[in-house]
């Protein structure tokens, strides 16, 4: 073996990889970022879902001639911790299986009358029938609770007391619906995105690669056109894929059964099986254009192939998690891509999806496609395309300086020494990137091992110096970076209105859109009031409002915002901060109201012209709510009746009117403001 | 008398970032006439005739196909304006057939249109052997004619080739030349760039030198050579005029 070659090839080919900016970032940055917030959000998503099912209590109807043997049954399930609720209501006292079907009860626990007797002569168990509806998720629970509950009664003697049987209601029809409902959506969806996903690469980085792509752009065909073939041809495949696997999936699960059983133990209902069809064209025409959007970014196939794993595990991520935690198609679930068709599949292999519903679905998937198509016909411009290259990049030095900035061209102010050009949504991104890893691979475990000295190395260690580093990097010094000059006295008046009245609002919102678990709420509530008043008021303000105040601030208001100005009008560099900012606290039930409450600061920065409203924002926010929790206050709204709500959400709303307007006033005098 | 308005291009620049790829170059061709634009790497040959093909948007400055401007009608300019490149891709899993019909297609030609006009090239490119094979199956030379025919489907009054003899034979290349010049004959405005010198020579009616994004000088191949001191060659003046300029 000759190691000089194989030293030098080597080398070659680590530093060729390395100067791809792309393929560096998504082979390195984005499974780090991406990877903790999917299993992130699972586990939350999950968890949140083990404490609804163990916070719901069944509903069973007690149907017993005995009055006496009615008594101690009653009194046995009604037992705290079981989660059962036997009901009083008498109209339910002769309950049937119908009263099950139909939802009125979650289960009906039988004992016959000859049943009674038999027991008195034999003095074995007494037999008990459990009616109820397997494939109803609440039923089958009040099921396993009734069962769980009798089973674990043992006499004197250690015999048991019951002969507990179950009784399911549901026909074989209805069982091979369910189990295909449990299985058939999350495959379909995912199945239709494979059926997509080398089409996708092949028919734009493909085309790029093979040279084909000059000459059919030479013709004069509108980019959309051109995009609109291409993702029809596309979502077709993927359709195809989608229908064949519908198709197989149902024959494998009906054969499967037969197999297993000796004999049909369940039946395919085949016209729902057909309309679950519905849902593949919606969902071909969303992969397939997403993917598309995708492919015409990458210069290669082998590029498209890196760009796409990432993308595909992210549409793949919302119908996991729909088909495991097996939410209701209500609200704003049937705006989530992916999600919704996950959900609306299950519901019409169940005969249980409601018109109005599918439409909602059908239309915001294609909705989300044509914005997709929308994008991928941008993207499709051959002044792109053509003229893209890859910066002069040779030194290691260089290299790391690349992966925070824009390359400098030669000649340019940055190559000759001159004041560095201004941040990039790049870079913006990039330190996103590197401070999401930090915080999910450092900072919370720092902060487990205890949570205020592991929030200050955090925020001030962490994400301000990670801003310094960058500031340092780019040659540029950190008050510029950080936007840091003195605003206007009525932009500070007008931040003062918004962080004091803001919380109110925000609160109310995530009660109303995504109510959180109660263990979450304790957990937030220990999180800024210990129990047993362990910490004192000035350090949980110091540590959870003054410290996030400036360090989030110097990094979402500062330098992530500041960079997705360069490239983005206004409310879109607002909007995406405000995402990033809610994806950083990693909480699925304070996303919307962290990502709101990111929007909001984000626009006071930029229309203040400054990052110190934004600060003031963010101190008074958070330190209301302390100060709240620590004198016991935080759950006085609870106790209010609806009008003085509505009356303290109304005034709320006025006074951040009011400090909207004034920091609006304010910056239209600042010359800096608006950013850009 | 030659049509002087089939391509015109008058101050045009092109930069990308801080980089000016062209730099203020102004230039006609008349119909019925080859303007050979000529330089070495880099000169901004092939961003001027992607500019022109209606592929990049000028920074400043006109171009005009057959008195379509460019920069602010491309896909128009496009239908009037057949656009090759040396390395210009076909479709492997299409048969040359169903290349040339998708093509047509794009150009709004009517189906019978089309198969008329595969006929006629059928006959002036001899495509009769490999029409129906698919494009993947054939040689450089064969793919070259079928590329050349997909370029004209639609009988464009511009024909743009940037350097389309690059990897073919010596047959080929004739084979080419020959056509370049029939084409000529039937009044097309043709704008060739080529490294081959000598080619241009033998194929060009004028010869626009680049250097740097901007002319460097214009003329016939003879006025040229006179121009850099009776040079014995177009090779031989384009090295001297270079001299010149960088020197001065």
């Amino acid at each position: 073996m000759n190691l000089p070659h194989v030293s030098a090839v080597f080398r070659k080919e680590l530093r060729e990889t390395l100067r791809d900016r792309r393929t560096l970032t998504v082979m390195f940055l984005f499974p780090l970022v991406v990877y903790p917030l999917v299993s992130l959000l699972m586990a939350e998503v999950m968890a949140g879902k083990q404490a609804t099912d163990e916070a719901r209590t069944s509903h069973v109807a007690l149907v017993d001639p005995d009055p006496a043997s009615r008594a101690t049954l009653a009194a046995l399930l009604d037992k705290k911790g079981n989660g059962i609720e036997v009901t009083r209501d008498v109209s339910l006292a002769q309950a049937t299986g119908l009263d099950v079907s139909n939802g009125l009860i979650d289960a009906v626990v039988e004992v016959a009358p000859e049943k009674t007797a038999a027991k008195a002569k034999a003095a074995g168990p007494l037999p008990v029938r459990i009616v109820y509806d397997e494939t109803r998720p609440i039923s089958d629970q009040a099921h396993d609770r009734v069962t769980k509950a009798l089973d674990s009664v043992l006499p004197n003697g250690c015999f048991q007391s019951y002969a507990v049987t179950g009784a399911s209601l549901a026909t074989k029809t209805k069982v091979g619906g369910y189990v295909l409902s449990k299985i058939l959506p999350l495959i379909v969806v995912i199945m239709t995105m494979l059926g997509a996903f080398y089409p996708a690469i092949d028919i734009t980085a493909g085309e790029r690669e093979r040279g084909t792509l000059e000459t059919l752009l030479s013709s004069p065909v509108q980019r959309f056109d051109l995009m609109t073939g291409k993702v029809l041809a596309v979502a077709a495949l993927s359709l195809l894929t989608g229908v064949l696997n519908i198709v197989s999936m149902s024959l494998t699960v009906a054969e499967g059964a037969r197999l297993a059983a000796g004999s049909p133990i369940l039946a395919i209902p085949w016209p729902r099986a057909a309309a679950t069809l519905l849902i593949v064209v919606p969902a071909a025409f969303l992969f397939g254009s997403v993917m598309v959007a995708i492919g015409a970014m990458a210069r290669s196939f082998k590029e498209a192939q890196t760009l796409l794993m990432p993308v595909y595990l992210l549409c793949f991520t919302p119908s996991l998690v729909a088909g495991m935690a097996d939410f209701r198609l209500t609200g704003l679930t049937m705006l989530v891509p992916g999600t919704n068709l996950t959900l609306l599949a299950r519901d019409l292999m169940l005969g249980e999806a409601h018109l109005l519903a599918t439409v909602i679905v059908m239309a915001s998937t294609i909705g989300f496609g044509a914005v997709a198509l929308a994008f991928a016909a941008r993207l499709y411009d051959s002044e792109r395309l053509l003229s893209s290259t890859d910066a002069d990049l040779v030194s290691l030095s260089a290299w790391l300086r690349h992966l925070v900035s824009r390359p400098a061209a030669p000649g340019s102010p940055e190559a000759t020494g001159a004041p560095p050009v201004p941040p990039s949504a790049g870079q913006a991104v990039a330190l996103f990137g590197v401070a999401f890893v930090l915080w999910f691979f450092a900072f919370t475990w720092l902060q487990r091992w205890n949570l205020i000295p592991g929030l200050m190395i955090s925020q001030w260690v962490g994400f301000l110096g990670l801003v310094w580093v960058y500031a340092r990097l780019c040659r540029r010094p950190l008050g510029d970076v950080l936007v840091f000059r003195r605003p206007a006295p009525l932009a500070l008046a007008g931040a003062a209105c918004v962080g004091l009245s803001g919380w109110i609002i925000l609160g109310i919102l995530a009660d109303k859109v995504m109510p959180p678990p109660r263990e979450v709420v304790e957990n937030i509530r220990n999180l800024i009031h210990p129990p047993g008043g362990s910490r004192s008021l000035a350090l949980s303000v110091f540590a959870l409002a003054v410290t996030p105040a400036i360090c989030e601030e110097a990094l979402f208001r500062g330098a992530i915002l500041q960079g997705l100005r360069r490239q983005f009008s206004l409310p879109v560099s607002c909007l995406l901060t405000g995402i990033l900012f809610g994806v950083m606290h990693g909480d699925v039930w304070r996303f919307v109201p962290t990502t709101i409450l990111g929007v909001l600061l984000s626009w006071v920065a930029l229309t203040s012209g400054s990052i110190i409203p934004s600060m003031l924002v963010h101190v008074l926010n958070n330190g209301v709510l302390i100060v709240l929790g620590y004198y016991g206050l935080d759950q006085a709204g609870d106790n209010l009746s609806g009008r003085a709500s509505v009356l303290i959400l109304g005034a709320a709303v006025i006074f951040m009117l009011g400090g909207l307007a004034a920091i609006r006033r304010a910056g239209r005098q600042t010359p800096a403001a608006t950013g850009a | 008398m030659p049509d002087p308005s089939a391509v015109t291009v008058e101050r045009l620049k092109k930069r990308f970032g801080q980089r000016t790829a062209v730099d203020g170059l102004s230039f006609s061709v008349a119909a019925g006439e080859i303007y050979g634009l000529l330089g070495p790497n880099g000169a901004g040959k092939t961003t001027t005739l992607r500019v022109l093909a209606g592929l990049l948007r000028p920074t400043e400055g006109v171009a005009r196909i057959d008195g379509v401007d460019v920069g602010s009608d491309p896909r128009q300019a496009q239908r009037h304006l057949g656009f090759l490149t040396g390395t210009t891709g076909l479709y492997g899993r299409l048969t040359a057939r169903e290349v040339l019909v998708y093509f047509g297609t794009l150009q709004d030609m009517p189906r019978p249109r089309i198969a008329a006009r595969i006929d006629e090239l059928t006959a002036v490119l001899d495509l009769r052997a490999i029409l129906d094979r698919r494009c993947e199956a054939l040689s450089s030379g064969q793919k070259q004619r079928i590329s050349v025919a997909r370029a004209v489907i639609h009988d464009p009054p511009v024909l743009i080739l940037d350097e389309p003899t690059v990897g073919l034979d010596v047959l080929a290349s004739r084979f080419l030349r020959e056509y370049i010049g029939a084409e000529r004959a039937r009044g097309k405005a043709v704008i060739f760039s080529t490294h081959y010198l000598a080619e241009a020579e033998l194929l060009c009616d004028r010869i626009g030198l680049l250097y740097q994004g901007a002319l460097l000088a214009e003329g016939r191949p003879r006025d040229l050579r006179a121009q850099a001191g009776d040079a014995t060659s177009l090779e031989e003046a384009f090295l001297r005029l270079v001299t010149d300029l960088v020197a001065a």
